[in-house]
């Protein structure tokens, strides 16, 4: 009953605090020389959320303007990313609470009647 | 939940890197005309070198890591000294004038420093938003509990 529900969000979930990670480390970088962004096959990973969520994929998004440095964060991406991540975490826990919530209720009704 | 704890050690790296650094230039714009160090001669201009490497609490490493592909932190991996010669300024009166009267002044620029120090600054802002933004969603998660 949770496993069906709750597992999938919670791969999700997995799969976004993975993701954080990567982009705490991209801000971490962003003035170290040569330094490549990194960033974790969301889309991918996301239409298989569904089975095992392994550890994820780490790509080199392509496209990003190189500093003279060899460095090619670009800080503006990452405070995007860092805000997509949060509401989308935001929207998981909200559902998996409400499940949560959900089986509570069903639980609560069975021991009263 | 043990990905998000390493995601702020990694952005805690990044702010002890930046005040390092932050450090280091407030040293040379404090020295920005000391004509006496302990090693003879002028004060000479420093400045870090960053390097990304493994950051890891000792905790975490116990704890086996399963997020181990990823997210690498930041380092300073050395202190490099400006190798441009001294700025060479007369005044003959000056204890440490040499024999025609040039006293060697480090070679410091403050603007070039003041720069760098608004940019480690930013850098800095950068990793505090992103601590706050995983302090965010390990709260979630507890909250989950509830």
């Amino acid at each position: 009953m949770l496993d069906g529900i709750g597992g999938d969000i919670e791969n999700y979930m997995t799969l976004l605090s993975a993701r954080e990670k990567v982009v705490a480390s991209n801000i971490a970088n962003a003035d170290t020389p040569g330094y490549q962004t990194e960033d974790v096959d969301f889309s991918s990973m996301l239409d298989s959320a569904t089975g095992e969520a392994e550890s994820p994929k780490v790509v080199h998004p392509a496209g990003l303007r190189v500093k003279n440095d060899g460095n090619n964060v670009d800080l503006d991406r990452e405070a995007r990313l860092l805000a997509e991540n949060a509401l989308r975490f935001n929207v998981a826990s909200n559902l998996l609470r409400s499940q949560l919530q959900n089986i509570k209720t069903a639980l609560q009704d069975g021991g009263q009647s | 939940m043990s990905s998000l704890f390493s995601s702020m050690d990694v952005s805690a790296s990044g702010m002890s890197a930046e005040r390092t650094r932050a450090e280091i230039l407030v040293e040379n714009l404090a020295n920005a005309d000391t004509t006496r160090t302990a090693e003879g001669g002028p004060y000479k201009r420093k400045d870090v070198v960053f390097q990304s490497g493994e950051v890891g609490s000792s905790f975490s490493t116990i704890l086996g890591d399963q997020m181990e592909q990823g997210g690498t932190g930041v380092q300073v991996s050395q202190v490099i000294t400006d190798p441009r010669p001294p700025d060479m300024r007369y005044m003959p009166g000056h204890p440490d004038a040499d024999k025609d009267g040039f006293v060697a002044f480090p070679r410091v620029d403050p603007a070039e420093d003041m720069v760098d120090l608004l940019g480690t600054s930013r850098s800095y802002q950068a990793n505090v938003a992103a601590v706050s933004a995983i302090k965010d969603m390990i709260q979630r998660s507890i909250d989950l509990f509830r």
